[in-house]
């Protein structure tokens, strides 16, 4: 029956809806062969139609598969454009390898775009004030406190402070930082926060 | 078109067969003037489920009837003739909030969970996302800060590839 195909792209981004899948290249060409093939069945149906009325009904019945397969197929374009925008937010402008190989090469372009479009809406603001921009991406909460204590959650390597010291961020080492460093590396899942 | 009904031998279909067929090719075809189909309610929408959901929605395990009760329901509504299927989704909506409300707070999420549709699963996610975030927030008052949402099922789905590979 046609449209099963396109069912199982939408639960496969159902299934998992905090993280995003890699691109399933292979079914959506498949999807997309199998509308080439619908769409010259009708072709050929609707030019023999004007015989045979009876051939009307198949058409409509191919027609509405037809575009039954193509929302579905915009609907997973458009949950993983979803996805990948909340990954700018969270990961950075620069993403790491293996969450770049989960992109297919289109989203990683519309990806490199808003990423631009959102730095430079950020560097825009406060402008009047006389800041260079704000960081949106940053936590959004006010700091508790001045400094806080982390722990290193994987080896990071060195991270250089304001004042020029030089950190060295191994696994499972404890450091006493100031928050307004800390705060992006949290975020990302190097340093986390103990209290 | 023969190939809609696996149970017929020939290729053409006759008219006044029993077919059935998903509902966004239904829908399409009622929708055609002239109409090519005539829509009949699915079982749980009928008249004796009706009456057992008008009696006690709450005994009735709605992932095993029918997971997508509540959205499905709202398309068929159009076909049924009498009108009653908006009245007994409201009501069954009615009944069952209470155990939505139980869900969410409760423990033992695996048995409370099971009788509940799709829909009502995720607003008991939801309800018990935000008591969660209600008493983390009355406990300390502060909120340590945390990794991004995203990135932590990354990081978890990554390290449970790494275990099975």
């Amino acid at each position: 029956m046609f449209g099963e195909k396109v069912i199982e792209l939408i639960k496969e981004s159902e299934r998992n809806r905090d993280t995003i899948d890699q691109y399933n290249d292979e079914k959506v060409r498949q999807i997309i062969e199998e509308m080439h093939v619908l769409f010259k069945m009708n072709m050929a149906d609707a030019n023999a139609t004007t015989e045979n009325k009876s051939l009307w009904t198949t058409v409509q019945v191919r027609h509405s598969a037809l575009e039954r397969n193509k929302r579905c197929l915009l609907a997973y374009l458009h949950s993983r454009m979803g996805k990948i925008k909340t990954l700018r937010w969270e990961f950075g402008s620069a993403l790491p390898s293996d969450v770049r190989e989960l992109l297919s090469d289109s989203e990683y372009e519309w990806f490199s775009k808003y990423s631009t479009s959102l730095a430079a809406y950020m560097r825009s603001l406060g402008r009047e004030i006389g800041y260079s921009g704000i960081d949106l991406t940053e936590n959004l909460r006010p700091p508790k406190s001045l400094y806080v204590e982390v722990l290193c959650l994987t080896d990071y390597g060195k991270l250089e402070l304001e004042d020029g010291d030089v950190v060295l961020l191994k696994k499972h080492s404890r450091h006493f930082l100031p928050t307004s460093e800390c705060q992006t590396l949290i975020r990302r899942g190097v340093l986390r926060q103990i209290t | 078109m023969g190939f809609l009904d696996p149970a017929s031998t020939e290729d053409d279909l006759r008219t006044g067969t029993n077919v059935e067929i998903p509902l966004w090719l239904a829908e399409s075809l009622y929708s055609r003037r002239p109409p090519l189909v005539s829509v009949d309610l699915p079982k749980i929408y009928k008249e004796a489920y009706r009456e057992i959901l008008n009696a006690d929605a709450c005994t009735v395990d709605l992932h095993k009837l029918g997971q997508h009760f509540y959205d499905l329901g709202c398309y068929v509504a159009k076909h049924d003739i009498k009108g009653e299927v908006g009245n007994t989704l409201v009501n069954t909506f009615k009944q069952r909030f209470r155990m939505i409300l139980s869900a969410s707070t409760s423990t033992d999420s695996i048995s409370s969970l099971q009788p509940l549709s799709n829909s009502e699963r995720i607003r008991t996610a939801n309800a018990a996302t935000t008591e969660k975030a209600l008493s983390l927030w009355l406990k300390r008052g502060d909120c340590p800060l945390s990794t991004a949402n995203m990135v932590a099922s990354h990081r978890k789905r990554k390290r449970a590839e790494m275990e099975m590979v």
